[in-house]
């Protein structure tokens, strides 16, 4: 029993139970929900998805928000299609440039609110126009069509089964990212930071630097997100990353993140990742009235976070 | 794709040598489309060689910063008081727009609608554009044709559902599935976008491949989408009518991964209109009994012109698109306006 | 946040202060920045562009920075608890898609419709700040499921059609001139401000709504029923929002569904920038009804002017996000250097 409670306890059980109940309900109405190819396209929406909601909870670990998480994985996704149409770079280069350039990005925004001890949301908000402004500007809302062959085949294949390629640049960055904020002092110095700034200085942690690390991880992996749509999609769209927002923050916090920093988990991340896919997914399978996506999307939402706060609730019940 | 359309303003330069004759020097041009989106890239050019061969002072292609009806109504609030007294515009919303376009004409601007119209009553003097509904009816005609005989059970993707054109498609696409004795099984919706569109149809195909025989698309992105995930799937045995001239549907039509696609004719609205516009400003009226046809929005509808290609016609495409451009531009004076 | 450093600045209102200080309050001050920045850009536009100072362009801004001050202002009334409203844009369009409904299909008359159309904003707001209070979750999470079935409903039920047959007094308002320059969207707008700031300083309401947002417990503790003040926040936040809806109706002569984008998204960005340009604190607790008006303007005047200026159409946004860094940190060294002179 104690042990189940401590279970219950944990960030990822809730969405878990909610993911699997998900899944037995929608198998047990549509057969072919289960079916190889559509598992295969589920994990492609995740492969990329997962990294934009990991993208935006490192920042949410050090209490901060990035609203240039879109902004900055399109900047990537064309400048990675637009070096290998333009200069012909060969494709590791350019995914290097690009994830140098999402990177970057990241750290400026980190710097920039080091520096100026203005709130992260506004500059986040000055520098998704700037970012966004600076794609349109190279692109003219064009996109480019000059894909490699290489790059287009590792968007098209499969891993193994019904496991598409794509999915391994993903894996690998979960386990990384569950590494670095379990074992590694830089995830240590990152949800201390989150939990208290002050005490965090105190103890010795640098919390610039800190701040601007967990900028440039957020720009790398939303880089890196924007080159997995590219290699997708096949074409490098300027508006890759629009709408990106919402599922950003979603995510995290359907996985139990606090909004207020200190508090995230990657697996309950991945998750919640899930879980929109999945819902998303269903709505398509059971040919619900287009209209009527939009609210039963919300209503989801509501519906599975609810279920993770009634998860949280109870066992502190019990304890009494 | 820049290059295509310079071969159509050539075509446009050859033809229009003679009309330069009679412009209005002062002439200061915009064409505005509704928000940034590659359809209209070619109005740039359009405006460009429009200024070159007509002598108008400018022919401006401005493109408001997101795809936002505000967004435009302060882009043109701007280039009116900028002095720009000429507009051609995509209204971001057909009703919407319209009182700035009010405002606009009430300061003594020329408005015309191009690719998409303002709803009855506007000031704008006509509306050229696509005729969405007549090309989607069209495109689905030409769907079924490639189905044959027997059970056709066709999937419809779309644009957004904000955009009242799509209510329009997905009316005249049933209308012609209905005529020809098919089923339409699924509409998908709101998918104007790389992202929500891959995900949609690709999840849709997983699940229902075998349910369908054929797919009609209406809307850019969900064409080089669907496009993108047949020719992933290989032999599915389904036939595709995409819509616009995006390469990778061209790609896919030359390689046979789809039957075909329903052009829309970009160029000759930019630089047709900006012919009309400058006439306009000129002193021309429109005639009263101008021979227009009138679609659900408006009664001041010219047909800017929509063509089917397919593997036998496709790369001829840029030719069809021309003949289009030069048939409508021949007698548009003649025909529609009254000049002194 | 790392905002949290400006609250030593700012913090005890109570405490008496004598002329002088509140003279270099004042300079240090939010307002007293965006003004001098507003002043500065004005002369800035008017020297380099043509048609800035035109009789039209000085009415079309008026007009635009209505509808943006009061997004602002709806968004401000629930930063003052901590909280957030992603649903500013979905429920303001199904406020005014209400109001046209009431028009078109049961033939009310204008007034009844407006008043309509401000109850549906007023009860979406609760819906959102009684979920808040009940629940417990952060707004940020219950008003982003709710901007989804807000709109997504709205879009159901009108299946995305507009409503067009307004009556004339709407239009007309709308494109009314005052003096040439003024639009009497602004007037509404200002009044709006006005009580608002009324609300926050004279009234006992107004200030339970600053302290539930300051510190909760501590509110609670002193007899203030905080879940109320939340509700009464989100109640006010969504009347607001139709009321902006309702002015772009005005302005458009019609009822649209994207008029403010899909799921109202695109209201989003105004809606911040001018609360947080204008001081009003994230996490809660202050306020600064001057500043979010002052902040919405400024915004709205860069845009006017980067348009004006003809900077490549491309490239606005660019050069609209850099001039807002520059605007922030230009405050920000500007206080930093006064801080530093009077202080010191």
């Amino acid at each position: 029993m104690l042990h189940l409670s401590r279970l219950s306890r944990a960030d990822w059980f809730g969405p878990l139970l909610a993911t699997i109940l998900a899944i037995l309900l929608i198998q047990s109405f549509s057969a072919s929900f289960l079916s190889a190819y559509n598992i295969e396209i589920l994990l492609l929406a995740i492969a990329v998805n997962a990294l934009v909601a990991y993208s935006q909870m490192v920042i949410i670990a050090i209490g901060q928000m990035n609203l240039s998480v879109g902004a900055i994985g399109g900047l990537a996704a064309i400048s990675f299609a637009g070096v290998m149409e333009v200069w012909g770079l060969p494709a590791p280069l350019a995914l290097l440039l690009a994830l140098a350039i999402g990177a970057l990005a990241g750290a400026v925004n980190g710097i920039l609110i080091r520096i100026t001890g203005i709130s992260a949301f506004v500059i986040t908000l000055a520098t998704l126009s700037i970012f966004k402004g600076i794609n349109l500007g190279i692109t003219e809302a064009q996109p480019f069509y000059g894909i490699p062959e290489s790059v287009k085949s590792f968007g098209a294949s499969i891993l193994f089964g019904p496991v598409p390629l794509l999915v391994l640049p993903t894996a690998i960055v979960t386990l990384l990212l569950w590494l670095m904020l379990r074992r590694l002092p830089m995830g240590r110095f990152i949800l201390a930071v989150g939990s208290n700034e002050h005490a965090a200085a105190l103890s010795g942690i640098s919390v610039g630097t800190t701040v601007v690390a967990a900028h440039a991880i957020s720009g790398l992996l939303a880089a890196l997100a924007g080159v997995l749509v590219v290699a997708r999609l096949q074409i490098g769209q300027p508006s890759i990353g629009d709408d990106w927002l919402i599922l950003s923050f979603a995510a995290p916090v359907i996985g139990g993140a606090i909004l207020a920093g200190g508090h995230v988990s990657t697996m309950a991340t991945l998750l919640g990742v899930v879980i929109v896919a999945i819902i998303t997914q269903a709505l398509v399978l059971f040919s619900i009235d287009p209209f009527l996506v939009q609210v039963v999307l919300g209503a989801m939402i509501l519906a599975a976070v609810g279920l993770n706060r009634l998860r949280a609730r109870t066992p502190l019940k019990g304890s009494h | 794709m820049r290059k295509t359309f310079n071969f159509i303003a050539m075509a446009g330069l050859c033809s229009l040598g003679a009309a330069a004759a009679q412009a209005a020097d002062d002439s200061q041009l915009a064409l505005v489309p509704g928000g940034p989106h590659p359809y209209f890239a070619a109005w740039e050019q359009a405006g460009a060689d429009a200024v070159k061969d007509l002598g108008i002072a400018a022919a401006d292609y401005k493109v408001p910063q997101k795809w936002e009806l505000t967004q435009q109504n302060q882009l043109l609030e701007s280039l009116l008081s900028q002095g720009y007294n000429g507009f051609m515009i995509f209204p971001g919303d057909p009703v919407g727009a319209v009182s700035t376009a009010e405002e606009l004409a009430e300061n003594g601007a020329q408005v015309i609608a191009g690719a998409g119209c303002f709803k009855d009553p506007s000031p704008a003097a006509f509306c050229l554009g696509t005729d969405t509904g007549n090309s989607a009816y069209l495109g689905t005609k030409e769907l079924l044709k490639t189905l044959g005989d027997g059970e056709k059970r066709i999937a419809h993707f779309t644009g957004f559902l904000v955009d009242p054109n799509t209510q329009l498609r997905i009316d005249a696409v049933n209308k012609a599935a209905e005529e020809g004795g098919a089923t339409v099984v699924q509409v998908i919706a709101d998918i104007d976008a790389p992202e929500p569109a891959e995900e949609k149809i690709n999840a849709y195909l997983a699940a229902h491949a075998d349910e369908i025989d054929g797919i009609i698309t209406t809307a850019w992105v969900p064409a080089v989408v669907a496009a993108n995930a047949l020719r992933k799937m290989g032999d599915t045995g389904i036939h595709m009518v995409g819509i616009d001239h995006d390469e990778v549907v061209l790609a896919a039509i030359k390689d046979g991964v789809i039957d075909g696609t329903m052009l829309q004719n970009p160029y000759g609205q930019g630089y047709i209109g900006a012919f009309a516009l400058d006439k306009l400003r000129s002193g021309c009226t429109v005639k009263e009994d101008a021979p227009f046809a009138s679609n659900a929005l408006t009664n001041k509808f010219i047909d800017s012109g929509t063509a089917y290609v397919d593997a036998s016609s496709v790369d001829g495409y840029i030719d069809a698109m021309r003949a289009e451009t030069d048939k409508i531009l021949k007698d548009f004076e003649a025909t529609y306006l009254t000049c002194n | 946040m790392s905002a949290q450093d400006l609250v030593p600045a700012s913090a005890g209102p109570l405490s008496p202060t004598g002329g002088g200080l509140s003279r270099t309050r004042f300079f240090l001050s939010n307002e007293f920045g965006l003004i001098l920045l507003i002043a500065a850009f004005v002369a800035v536009f008017a020297f380099t562009t043509r048609g800035f100072l035109s009789p039209f362009n000085l009415f079309s801004l008026g007009r635009n920075s209505a509808v943006n001050i009061m997004i602002g202002l709806s968004m401000m009334t629930v930063i003052v608890t901590g909280g957030l409203n992603l649903a500013v844009g979905a429920i303001g369009v199904c406020a005014a898609m209400v109001c046209g409904w009431m028009i078109e299909v049961l033939a009310l008359p204008w007034p009844l419709a407006v008043l309509g159309g401000l109850a549906l904003g007023a009860a979406l707001g609760f819906v959102n700040g009684w979920m808040v209070v009940r629940t417990g979750l952060h707004s940020f999470i219950i008003t982003l499921a709710t901007m989804s079935i807000f709109f997504g409903a709205m879009i159901f039920l009108t299946r995305a059609e507009s409503f067009r047959a307004m009556p004339e007094v709407f239009s007309a308002f709308g494109k009314m001139k005052l003096a040439t320059y003024l639009s009497p969207l602004l007037l509404v707008t200002l009044a709006c401000a006005l009580l608002l700031a009324w609300l926050y300083r004279f009234t006992v309401t107004g200030r339970e709504m600053l302290a539930a947002g300051a510190n909760p417990a501590a509110a609670e503790l002193s007899g203030i029923n905080v879940n109320r003040a939340v509700i009464l926040c989100h109640v006010l936040s969504g009347v607001l929002a139709g009321l902006a809806a309702l002015m772009l109706v005005t302005r458009n002569g019609a009822a649209i569904p994207s008029m403010a984008g899909q799921l109202g998204q695109d209201w989003l960005l105004p809606a911040f920038l001018g609360p947080v340009l204008g001081g009003t604190l994230l996490k809660g607790g202050k306020v600064s009804v001057l500043g979010t008006v002052l902040g919405a303007f400024l915004v709205t005047m860069l845009t006017s002017g980067l348009l004006m200026l003809q900077v490549g159409a491309f490239w606005v946004q660019t050069f609209l996000g850099l001039m807002l860094l520059v605007a922030v940190l230009l405050d920000k060294a500007r206080r930093s250097y006064l801080a530093r002179r009077n202080l010191a």
